[in-house]
């Protein structure tokens, strides 16, 4: 089943033309990050109310994405599946190329990213951001080491890949405890937010992989048939439940006690009201399943890419209604009583993104880009053809 | 030179996993020649008595400002509170509203401290909160987790005010500061510049500070006899800003 793994030739005005548009995007994030370390977060829409923003949101989605990206390489060491087997390389590699994108946009978000080197120095292994760095770190060694083992050494690939599997669980539920452990926010603090960041890896790092390998193979005139790439709609549309079954369930839990009505209510009515319904309903879960399950749309590749488009800008949107809401929802610091004050206690904060703050994070994504596409030209990662293996049938159509 | 694939990988390979490895080094800081350390024996605490907080007083939020050089900028939402006043009452509207400020609360068991990466928030020995602004490096996550909202970031450059305290530092921007009780008026034997003015000709004598440990000192006295409240004491972080009258 298996061909040959070749490096593409990238000499194509289109290779170069994305070669291109991705430096832009890098050179727009630098100098975002200029700008910044400049004039300081005041020219950002940041304030003292939310104090994450956009930057923020990209580098959390680039992150989850990233542990999800590994799936491939995951289905087919950890669990056999034959079929993706011939991903693995690819699947690492994008792993890693995400991550670094991810990173990069949250050290140059720092107030004071010239103090980096003070985290080496001083560590409070008490700190989820502490430990997330251990994990990234960790995360980017073993996915190297599982590179390095399908490339020269594949009897540590079994061992390695189970590792790497193992690591990306834990490193996705770190990021997803950035937040879960926040007892004073409201809308963060669940003991579910970090499984359900593990699933949303699981369904934007399948999307983002459907994406790429599909366009990839287009544009290099290789083939990728049809049956793979619909293997991995089936595995997109179960992580894509159990995405909504994760945020049905914390739903139906704070319904159940009186103390969250307040919190629950402003969800769906305050002003991320749509971003809510629209993105992390409608975007993350409702449109890409409706696509998927359409007897038609969801037995083509352009569907299988749509749904896909869609399930990533869900993934943003999820972490944006968690990131931005759950800093807007105004803290409740005395239960049972109205607040006002001079620093805007008791009221939504507001918060207008500048662009700065998208610069920086679309300068994330063309570093993860770059490394994609000089990854894919300087090395052999992917197959020269992607075919099911002989006598394998989908155990399902929608 | 030429290099082939294997070792470009190798060397690639390496970069990756010096760059990674490179936050498990644990670089020696050298430690401040005039480093000094506060005195367990003092547990340092705050009780505010919120029937004598009168609305339209804001003795202790200017002097505050005033002592620790704290800039407004003109902006509510990026403006820097050490210390702030606060409206509260019942949704019901079935009695008055209270008057009362709210600063950092010098937990037992601060949020703040735990989350942050660099320990550039600690607690001294005497139960004071602080931040290390020369090793903030201004991730704000400490902002987050905070549930009295009691920190900001420096959005801003700012400059020594005219007429400002020399003994209080100007910030740097990209940092997170707060209430630090004064601890340079506290390290003297005086009390915090809100509780001095408080207590002062523009105050109602709403505040007290004292020593927790000294079971004679007016604080624990007062918390002693008289029932007193701390701000979501059911988080358990052990907060050190007490009320009375809540």
């Amino acid at each position: 089943m298996l061909s040959n793994f070749t490096a593409i030739e990238g000499r194509s005005f289109g290779y170069w033309r994305l070669v291109i548009f991705f430096g832009v995007l890098v050179l727009i994030g630098a100098g975002s990050f200029v700008a910044v370390e400049v004039h300081g977060h005041g020219i950002t829409g940041m304030n003292n109310q939310i104090v994450w923003g956009v930057p923020h949101v990209f580098a959390i989605s680039l992150l989850v994405m990233a542990s999800g990206a590994l799936n491939l390489g995951s289905m087919s060491t950890v669990f056999a599946v034959k079929q993706f087997k011939q991903f693995g390389r690819f699947s690492a590699f994008l792993a890693i190329a995400l991550l670094i994108g991810g990173l990069a946009v949250l050290m140059l978000d720092l107030g004071r990213p010239d103090r980096l080197l003070l985290t080496m120095m001083h560590m409070n292994f008490r700190s989820m951001f502490t430990l997330n760095v251990f994990l990234y770190s960790g995360f980017i060694i073993l996915c190297f080491l599982y590179l390095w083992s399908m490339f020269e050494y594949h009897q540590f690939t079994k061992v390695i890949g189970s590792a790497a599997f193992m690591w990306r669980v834990i490193l996705t539920t770190g990021t997803g405890s950035i937040f879960g452990v926040l007892h004073a926010r409201e809308v963060f603090h669940s003991a579910i937010t970090a499984p359900t960041f593990v699933a949303l890896s699981l369904s934007s790092g399948t999307a983002i992989s459907i994406l790429l390998l599909v366009t990839t193979f287009k544009q290099t005139k290789r083939d990728l048939e049809d049956k793979v790439v619909f293997g991995l709609r089936n595995a997109l549309i179960f992580f894509i439940l159990l995405v909504a079954y994760l945020l049905v369930v914390e739903k139906f839990t704070k319904y159940y006690s009186p103390a969250f009505y307040d919190v629950q209510g402003w969800i769906l009515t305050g002003p991320y009201s749509s971003l809510y319904i629209f993105g992390v309903w409608g975007a993350a879960i409702i449109i890409p399943l409706a696509i998927l399950f359409h007897p038609s749309k969801g037995n083509s590749v352009s569907g299988v890419m749509w749904a896909s488009l869609f399930s990533i800008i869900g993934t943003f949107s999820i972490v944006a209604h968690l990131l931005l809401a759950g800093q807007a929802y105004p803290l409740n610091m005395f239960p049972g009583y109205e607040v006002s004050s001079a620093f805007m206690d008791g009221v939504t904060a507001t918060y207008s993104p500048a662009a700065v703050e998208y610069m920086l994070g679309f300068g994330g994504i063309g570093i993860a880009g770059i490394i994609y596409l000089l990854g894919i030209k300087f090395f052999r990662m992917l197959p020269d053809k992607a075919v099911a293996p002989e006598g394998y049938e989908l155990p399902w159509n929608p | 030179m030429t290099m082939d694939r294997r070792t470009v990988l190798g060397f690639g390979g390496a970069a990756v996993a010096g760059v990674a490895l490179a936050p498990g080094m644990t670089l020696i800081a050298a430690p401040s020649p005039d480093k000094t350390e506060a005195s367990g024996d003092q547990r340092w605490a705050m009780l505010i008595d919120v029937n004598k907080c009168e609305t339209n007083c804001t003795a202790c939020t200017k002097a505050c400002r005033q002592e620790n050089n704290v800039p407004l900028f003109g902006d509510a939402n990026r403006d820097i509170h050490w210390i702030r006043k606060l409206e509260i009452r019942d949704k019901e509207h079935k009695r008055p509203s209270v008057s009362l400020p709210v600063l950092c609360n010098h937990c037992e068991n601060p949020p703040c401290a735990h989350v942050c990466p660099t320990e550039a928030t600690f607690i001294r020995k005497d139960g004071i909160v602080l931040v290390d602004k020369h090793r903030c490096i201004g991730c704000r996550y400490c902002i987050l987790a905070c549930p009295y909202k009691a920190r900001s970031l420096v959005y801003k450059k700012t400059s020594f005010p005219e007429g400002g305290n020399p003994n209080v530092p100007i910030r740097a921007k990209g940092v997170v500061e707060k209430c630090n009780f004064c601890v340079h008026l506290v390290d003297e034997g005086k009390e915090p510049a809100c509780v001095q003015a408080c207590n002062g000709e523009e105050g109602n004598k709403a505040m007290v500070f004292g020593d927790l440990n000294d079971p004679k000192s007016e604080i624990s006295t007062i918390i002693r006899e008289v029932k007193t409240q701390t701000i979501r004491a059911d988080l358990g972080l052990k907060p050190h800003v007490h009320y009375k009258g809540l």
